[in-house]
């Protein structure tokens, strides 16, 4: 018998990426790609040490496990990595399934700047 | 000018008159505020901490001047390669002061030095960002 949770959960997710999503550029060293993503969260958060106080912009970004493929392999994002969104940049951090079929990564970012030309 | 702020700009101009190891700029800030997304370049500021009075003698007072030093940078990985050149810069930073008097307020003599944080590993992992806080201690008897 076929797990329709999964099979809905699956169907949500290709509507999620056809209707909710915008081209981001995935980077990893040399390798860039063009992945559909949907803006999972933004927040502007400061971090107070002890004496300095850093800022930054904290996002997710919702990508489809299937389509983020660096050099025709399937992969997973890694920390460092860095995804573009128009002429801003942000770096991957962390990131974990979003979903319990693993249809979907949510990739946490935090702002590092402008796209270097 | 208050003697601490004056000491602060004493320190920051020793630092940038300073040949060291990675070229640095550094400025005097009340509130040390940064973007990670500044923190490509090194960012050096210098920051008014704490004063202790005491008397030196029955005629002399004796101040004990802090002033936070915070080193920030996010390099381009998390190699030590990346982070050892920083560090290396921060105890410079504390050799440049340590038992000297500051050429431009010579009445501050430095009297110790101190990592705050030698670097903050919360930072590292959730920002990718060195930083590392050097407390200079001057005392003035005046």
């Amino acid at each position: 018998m076929p797990n329709l949770l999964a099979q809905g959960a699956a169907w949500l997710e290709q509507q999620r990426t056809k209707h909710l999503t915008t081209t981001v550029t995935y980077v990893r060293n040399d390798v860039q790609i063009a992945v559909p993503a949907t803006i999972g969260r933004t927040k502007y958060e400061a971090e107070d040490g002890q004496v300095v106080r850093i800022e930054f912009t904290d996002r997710d970004f919702l990508v489809l496990a299937a389509d983020l493929v660096l050099n025709g392999q399937v992969t997973e994002p890694d920390r460092g990595d860095l995804i573009r969104e128009g002429p801003r940049e942000f770096e991957v951090l962390d990131w974990r399934y979003s979903d319990p079929y693993r249809n979907t990564l949510r990739i946490n970012t935090k702002h590092v700047g402008a796209v270097e030309t | 000018m208050p003697v601490i702020t004056q000491i602060a700009d004493a320190v920051v101009a020793t630092l940038n008159a300073a040949t060291l190891s990675l070229p640095v700029t550094a400025t005097r800030a009340y509130l040390p505020r940064a973007d990670v997304a500044d923190l490509k370049t090194l960012k050096v500021t210098v920051v008014p901490s704490s004063v202790v009075n005491a008397s030196a003698s029955r005629s002399q007072s004796q101040q004990d001047i802090a002033i936070d030093v915070a080193i920030q940078k996010k390099p381009g990985n998390e190699q030590n390669a990346s982070f050892d050149p920083l560090l290396a810069l921060a105890e410079e930073i504390g050799e440049l002061f340590r038992a000297k008097r500051l050429t431009t307020f010579p009445l501050a003599a430095c009297i110790k030095t101190e990592f705050k944080t030698i670097y903050a590993p919360e930072h590292i992992e959730n920002l990718r960002t060195f930083t590392s806080v050097l407390t200079l201690t001057f005392r003035v008897i005046t």
